[in-house]
């Protein structure tokens, strides 16, 4: 015995000092991740907070008292509210009946209607304020005259340059969110769960009632609080909408604040700025700690079909319905912007008829031809894909380590880049910007300001989610003891998640590009206060060209990024095999 | 009362056809088991009766009454069935009471009588001190009991049970078999269960119900299937079974390959496929029908479980523990078989495989 004793030692001493020395790699990379995460994000962040309360070197609450004794900032703020509580009522009343029919009815065309909703998601949504603003202008809104041509009216029904107008387009183009969060949790709920409520004897209304939605509540919480988010802290709609009618939010004072460039301007976008980040963050909070630990998390032994409730003689009316519904939300919006990119004057239509004849001399091709051969244009695009390349590439090479991180390791601390990350994407852009604007301008040794560094860091902060998301839940559906066997075959931990893991999550990695890439590429909050002379983008470009020069040029570079998206989006179903898309 | 009449149901989504003519009358407090490997038709067969499916074509009625036809359709909910699903589907955002009175509310009967009759069938499952609990503060034995409290608190006179206990370990399973038998007993229903676990249907049924590929193979009391099996399928998806060809000549089968014959007197001739369980051989180390040599023996505590090689084929026995230490050491070995079942050799080879 004592011999065995004395014979094992000698050989476990050296094995426990070489683990004393052992270099955990994992351990450096958590530490990267975690430290561009704080000198981008977090330090911005407490930047902000600090430097509202003491804009006149002491601690103070004055800039709070100026801003918010001005009528306009309180104006701003009660509109921020009001519009993003209302999308966000909207937003679910439209999206849970949408994610019910889509998901568990016989309702006609379901995948088409599901691949529809969910592809508006990528839209930016400032397409969609260029073309409620022309389909809903109170004097020329095409849709306006027609309604009134139609009903016999005697002037306009519709203004879209008011509070409600802004409700309208904000819910139009927020309303996704909601369904695609629905719609997974409806997808994940075991279907033998409603089965076991209709075999008790309740009617399909009663189980859908007592069972689905209750079931359903904490993702139907979730999905109006992301809205109310995204609503509130969204900057393309209340600018092209809010702007000409006098109805600002406080996105649009921030950025109004920070273009009048003074030290005052500064500190008043600052104190707004804290007030969103203080809403988005208590928001994120409750939908993610209070709201996210209440989830139903139900297993299911075999996976059943979900059971698919007849419509009965309801079929074809509720059909009709959502196409009617499709047609004014999706259809309308995107055939209006398309054809007002071949618009001469947009006083008149773009076809009419007269005596008989086709009248064609409204319709030009010289803003599409402006498109393809304006040389800033050209090169905006080019940036654009340049800076979203670079945000998903990088942005892509973290998801996957996060997703290595949280789903196959106990390392301490890997929790702390993956709040930061979902941190990082429930903070409005403007704050982000903001943020980085007043850091990383050479206040604490970095100095990026201008350059298209500081545009894709910002990328980088606000998206990384969409793609860690994205690759994670992949990497749940892999076994680990696939990666075991390869760490038993002698590869090291690097080489086991480059030859084994990779190749299995390829499909989520491109999809998760993807997701990082496209709202990078005609990313425009954030841009409108980063960028420069050499650094602008598409997003601004278009902007710009909205609000200022020509609408049409404006329409047909969006009708360009709709493509895009219908592109990519179809690109992704055949790389992955229909497992994927945006 | 609770007669479940299937009548010639044929069910197939698209073209593919999952269940096949299946034409059977089960009777007023008959334990019924639908028996058969995954994707069988057994699960989609029992969903019909529940509702959940419509059948292509026939008919099935309960009672008398014709629930699912070509012309008549009763929805789940107004059926009056209880049934307990493989994933227990225990709502989670109710506790134990909720759930199991649910029914009893859906059927507005009043809150006295609610709790009385929860009360009772929470104690015949075992589950009085949890009534408070949510179902994540439940073990997957205790979610099962309320599912199951959940499908009887209604008193229905049909109870059906979709692999119940399929997601248990095996301790918890093989006590769950017999108080569910025990519950069906006391509560004198009708039960229709699924499962592809032969001890399962074994010990509960009256009769089983063997399915295989959307086709009845056999129906009997669980003796008549084990003993005798009405065909190759049958003989090899219940317990253990050796398949070996043989021919028949002069009343004795000729064993192909083995060089040696059995006695027979029954009514096959011609080539027949003889099927041995391998508990029905005795070995011996004197003198027996057959003779071999011991390739393998595995001391399993409750059996030794042997390999004997006959001239380069292996037979399975499945001797007396005991006779491990009798057997040790010794390679020449006769076999004495109690019982076999010869079938018709119809060319397939599906079945005819040495079980090892």
């Amino acid at each position: 015995m004592a011999a065995a004793t004395t014979a094992k030692s000698p050989g476990s001493v050296p094995a426990e000092k070489e683990q004393r020395f052992y270099f955990d790699v994992k351990w450096v990379i958590i530490l990267a991740i975690v430290a561009f995460l704080v000198i981008f994000e977090v330090l911005p962040m407490l930047y902000l907070v600090i430097r509202a309360f003491t804009a006149d070197g002491g601690v103070s609450f004055h800039a709070f008292q100026r801003v918010y004794t001005y009528p306009m900032n309180w104006m701003a703020l009660k509109n921020t509210l009001i519009t993003a509580t209302c999308s966000m009522i909207l937003g679910v009343i439209i999206a849970f009946p949408l994610a019910w029919l889509v998901g568990r009815t016989n309702l006609y065309g379901k995948k088409f209607f599901r691949t529809l909703f969910v592809t508006t998601y990528m839209v930016p949504p400032y397409v969609g304020a260029m073309a409620w603003l022309r389909l809903l202008n109170p004097s020329v809104g095409t849709l306006n005259v027609f309604l009134k041509n139609l009903l016999h009216l005697a002037e306009n029904p519709f203004n879209i340059y008011t509070v409600g107008g802004l409700v309208w387009v904000l819910t139009s183009f927020y309303y996704p969110y909601a369904f695609i969060t629905i719609s997974r949790a409806m997808e994940k709920m075991d279907p033998s769960l409603e089965e076991a409520s209709k075999i008790s004897g309740a009617s399909p209304l009663k189980t859908l009632w007592t069972i689905t939605l209750p079931m359903m509540a904490p993702s139907i919480v979730a999905a109006a609080l992301l809205v109310f988010v995204s609503a509130g802290s969204c900057y393309g709609i209340p600018s092209i909408i809010g702007a000409p009618g006098q109805v600002h939010t406080v996105t649009t004072r921030i950025i109004d604040f920070v273009s009048i460039g003074n030290q005052d301007g500064i500190t008043d976008a600052t104190t707004l700025a804290v007030f969103l980040m203080v809403i988005a963050n208590v928001v994120l909070y409750v939908s993610n700690f209070v709201v996210g630990k209440k989830q139903y998390i139900t297993v299911s032994g075999k996976s059943t079909r979900p059971n698919i409730v007849d419509l009965g003689r309801w079929r074809i009316p509720i059909t009709i319905l959502v196409i009617l519904f499709a047609t004014v939300v999706v259809l309308i919006p995107f055939a209006s912007v398309a054809t007002t990119s071949f618009t001469k004057n947009l006083g008149k239509p773009l076809l009419s008829f007269a005596d008989g004849k086709l009248v064609t001399d409204n319709f030009v091709l010289r803003f599409w031809e402006r498109v393809v051969t304006r040389e800033s244009i050209l090169q905006s695009a080019g940036r654009s894909v340049l800076y979203a390349a670079l945000a998903a590439s990088f942005g892509i090479i973290v998801s996957c380590v996060m997703a290595y991180l949280l789903q196959r390791t106990n390392v301490r601390g890997k929790s702390i880049p993956d709040f930061l990350i979902t941190l990082g994407s429930g903070t409005p852009s403007v704050v982000i910007a903001l943020g980085l604007i007043m850091t990383m301008s050479g206040r604490f040794i970095i100095n990026i300001y201008n350059t298209m560094w500081i545009m894709i860091v910002a990328y980088m902060v606000k998206y990384l989610l969409m793609g860690m998301r994205t690759v994670v839940s992949a990497m749940s559906q892999i076994h680990p003891s696939l990666e075991e066997a390869s760490l038993i075959s002698g590869a090291s931990w690097l080489r086991s998640f480059k030859d084994v893991t990779i190749p299995l999550i390829a499909p989520s990695v491109v999809a998760g590009w993807f997701l990082i890439f496209m709202p990078c590429f005609y990313e425009l909050t954030m841009s409108t206060l980063l960028y420069s002379t050499y650094t602008k983008t598409l997003g601004i470009e278009l902007f710009t060209y909205q609000t200022f020069h020509s609408q049409q040029t404006a329409a047909a570079l969006a009708t360009v990024i709709l493509l895009l998206v219908i592109a990519a989006n179809w690109l992704l179903n055949k790389l992955t095999n229909g497992e994927f898309s945006i | 009362m609770s007669t479940i009449t299937i009548s010639n149901v044929t069910k197939a989504f698209g073209d593919v056809v999952v269940l096949k003519e299946f034409d059977q009358v089960f009777q007023d407090k008959e334990f019924i088991t639908l028996l058969g490997p995954s994707g069988c038709g057994k699960t989609t067969m029992l969903r019909m009766i529940a509702g959940f499916e419509r059948p292509t074509s026939g008919e099935i009625s309960i009672d008398g009454r014709v629930v699912s036809s070509d012309k008549t359709f009763v929805p789940p909910e107004k059926r009056d069935i209880g049934m307990v699903f493989q994933s227990y589907a225990v709502w989670p955002h109710m506790n134990v009471f909720d759930n199991v009175a649910y029914p009893l509310k859906i059927k507005k009967l009043d809150k006295a009588t609610i709790k009385q009759k929860v009360e009772w069938i929470l104690e015949a499952v075992h589950l009085s001190q949890y009534a408070d609990r949510m179902p994540n503060q439940l073990s997957g034995g205790q979610q099962q009991r309320v599912a199951l409290g959940r499908a009887l608190v209604a008193e229905p006179k049909l109870l059906l049970l979709d692999e119940p206990l399929s997601n248990l370990d095996a301790k918890l399973r093989e006590s769950m078999r017999f108080e569910i038998k025990e519950i069906q007993k006391n509560f004198g229903i009708s039960v229709v269960y699924v499962t592809h676990d032969q001890s399962e249907a074994m010990a509960m049924s009256d009769r089983v119900i063997v399915i295989n590929r959307g086709v009845i193979q056999q129906i009997g009391t669980p003796i008549e299937i084990y003993r005798n099996p009405a065909n190759q399928f049958v003989a090899d998806f219940l317990g253990k079974i050796n398949f070996v060809k043989g021919e028949v000549k002069d009343g004795r089968i000729e064993l192909t390959g083995l060089g040696q014959s059995l006695p027979y007197d029954g009514p096959r001739t011609g080539k027949v496929v003889v099927a041995i369980r391998p508990e029905n051989i005795h070995l011996s180390l004197d003198s027996g029908d057959l003779e071999g040599r011991i390739s393998s023996m595995f001391y399993m505590g409750d059996v030794n479980d042997c390999r004997v090689d006959i001239n380069g084929v292996q037979i399975r026995v499945i001797a007396d523990s005991h006779s491990y230490d009798k057997l040790y050491g010794n390679e020449k070995i006769f076999l004495n078989i109690q019982e076999f079942l010869v079938y018709e050799d119809d060319g397939s080879d599906e079945h005819t495989k040495i079980v090892t």
